[in-house]
């Protein structure tokens, strides 16, 4: 790694002047697992300048659940969410989302805002020393369009431009299933609004904005939730496709659902036909299958991702029998 | 920020009080018996029960600086990427990968190394070595050290926590279905161990 300077921030303002003073050549380090990467790749075409610890910042770092809202404070890291009693009884599709996030040692260390708040891995735009100074970089062109795409979007690109990296997050779509809230040092943002393409971004955050807390509202009565990951392998992996899925049930039939999946898009996709099929039905194989069918009807993949196609599929089918229960 | 209210930031956790006595009552009731903290660049750190004060740059990576300054050569860089599980080191009692930890950021942490566990004859090195546990070795230390970790959480373990617990490490030799017997022994023996030393006292 090249030198830069290191600031320990011992008060969100302090860290939030240090960025505006820095601008675009300030990082946030908090478990530092997925910029410590760029940085040793130096994938990017500028290194930062400093990076701003905030792990130093007090009360953090905690999980509490009151007046019908569960918060998490932005340092928590994966492994205190997966082990949490609350979390796991009462909001399930998270504690599995964080659960099966790379390995054990990554888990005691990465943050559940690091975790949606980290950056896409596409091969092209990971390549080490900048080599391809693809769009996401503010450079001429997608190289996965025409080169090896088997990770990449399914969906089509992204509006701006064409990128196809998809969000790798394995928390961002258990997050928005669960109808989460974002709060920031500015402001407070659906989970499902907080996610956006452009260069070298993958967050609605400004120059000067750090994530503070994870607010998840309380389950309704009936419902249930839960979240599939398919990778190529058990552990330390990235998912090639991953789904959350929360549905409350009524008298029998489903009366609320929110389906999302993830690693397919260059953001977290939300199935809503998937979920049009299943409210007002009861559940079902023959449901399921169909709201897996609807989920991927849109898709348009690519030449060598076809295959993400039908995993989705799925998935899909698979998280509505498990919240269901059948 | 003017000087009049510097003068009343907590050096220690950075709190802001109006006045210095204030700041007094602060500092006597949270952060008694602490020294103050070190200068830029210092860095206190508790390694194997040893305590060493010392001037880290800040793109040194905590492996970086007890494998390559220090001279603790135990655990091994193989992947530098956070991937595979051989740098890891127990800090604050849970296993983590010292190449993606910035050395500078570990100020006042407790790190265990593989050299730490073999001083205190901890039964995971012998079971280790009874089974075989290795074939080219690189891993190994990266095994051990998360072995330990579990060991010291759960005391006796089953296939499955194994299994949980080893699985950010990769032997690239494949010699997986040995841990699982090295660690059940090595529990089985601390176990033996404990209550020996409970009908002893």
């Amino acid at each position: 790694m090249k030198n830069f300077k290191h600031f320990n921030a011992y008060s969100m303002d302090e860290a939030v002047s240090l960025l505006r003073h820095y601008g675009d050549r300030a990082c946030i380090i908090a478990g530092g697992t997925d910029v410590l990467g760029k940085m040793k790749d130096a994938i990017l075409p500028t290194y930062p300048e400093a990076v701003i610890n905030i792990k130093t910042i007090p009360d953090l770092n905690y999980i509490t659940e009151s007046g019908g809202m569960l918060n998490i404070g932005a340092l928590t890291t994966l492994s205190e969410i997966g082990d949490s009693e609350i979390v796991m009884s009462r909001y399930p599709a998270l504690a599995q989302a964080a659960r099966r996030v790379a390995s054990p040692q990554i888990r005691n260390m990465g943050s559940i805002a690091g975790n949606i708040c980290q950056d896409v891995r596409c091969w092209y735009y990971r390549n080490r020393n900048n080599r391809f100074s693809c769009l996401r970089k503010g450079g001429g062109r997608c190289y996965a369009i025409n080169g090896d795409n088997r990770y990449h979007s399914i969906f089509g690109g992204s509006v701006s431009g064409g990128c196809f990296a998809v969000h790798p997050s394995d928390t961002a779509p258990a997050l928005i299933a669960l109808a989460a809230k974002v709060k920031t040092s500015s402001r407070v943002i659906g989970a499902q609004d907080f996610f956006e393409v452009k260069p070298i971004k993958t967050t609605v955050l400004g120059t000067d904005e750090i994530v503070t807390e994870i607010q998840v509202p309380e389950p309704l009565p009936g419902s249930s939730s839960t979240f599939l990951k398919f990778a190529l392998r058990q552990s330390i992996d990235f998912p090639i496709v991953n789904c959350a899925a929360m549905i409350t049930m009524k008298n029998g039939k489903v009366e609320d659902a929110r389906i999302c999946l993830n690693a397919v898009h260059v953001v977290p996709y939300r199935a809503t036909e998937s979920e049009k099929v299943i409210v007002g039905n009861s559940l079902s194989e023959a449901v399921a299958e169909e709201a897996g069918r609807a989920a991927v009807a849109q898709a348009r993949p690519l030449e060598h991702n076809k295959y993400m196609v039908a995993v989705a599929r799925t998935l899909v089918k698979r998280a509505i029998l498990a919240c269901g229960g059948v | 920020m003017t000087n009049e209210s510097r003068k009343h930031i907590c050096p220690y956790c950075g709190e802001i009080f109006d006045t210095t006595d204030g700041l007094k009552v602060h500092v006597f009731k949270v952060h008694r018996g602490r020294g103050l903290p070190m200068a830029e660049g210092w860095i206190r750190l508790t390694i194997n029960k040893s305590e060493y004060n010392l001037k880290v740059e800040p793109d040194w990576t905590l492996y970086y600086l007890i494998h390559d300054v220090l001279g603790l050569t135990g655990s091994k860089q193989f992947c530098d990427r956070g991937t595979c599980g051989s740098c890891t080191m127990i800090v604050d009692g849970k296993p983590v990968l010292s190449c993606m930890m910035l050395a500078i950021e570990c100020d006042g942490k407790t790190v265990e190394t593989v050299e730490g566990i073999a001083a205190e004859a901890h039964p995971l090195i012998e079971s280790y070595v009874n089974h075989h546990a290795m074939q080219c070795g690189y891993c190994t230390p990266g095994f051990v050290v998360t072995s330990k970790a579990l060991l010291d959480r759960v005391v006796d373990p089953t296939d499955d926590e194994i299994i949980e617990a080893l699985a950010g490490n990769i032997c690239r030799c494949g010699t997986y279905p040995q841990h699982i017997i090295a660690v059940k022994e090595a529990a089985a023996k601390l176990r033996a161990k404990g209550s020996a030393g409970k009908e002893g006292k």
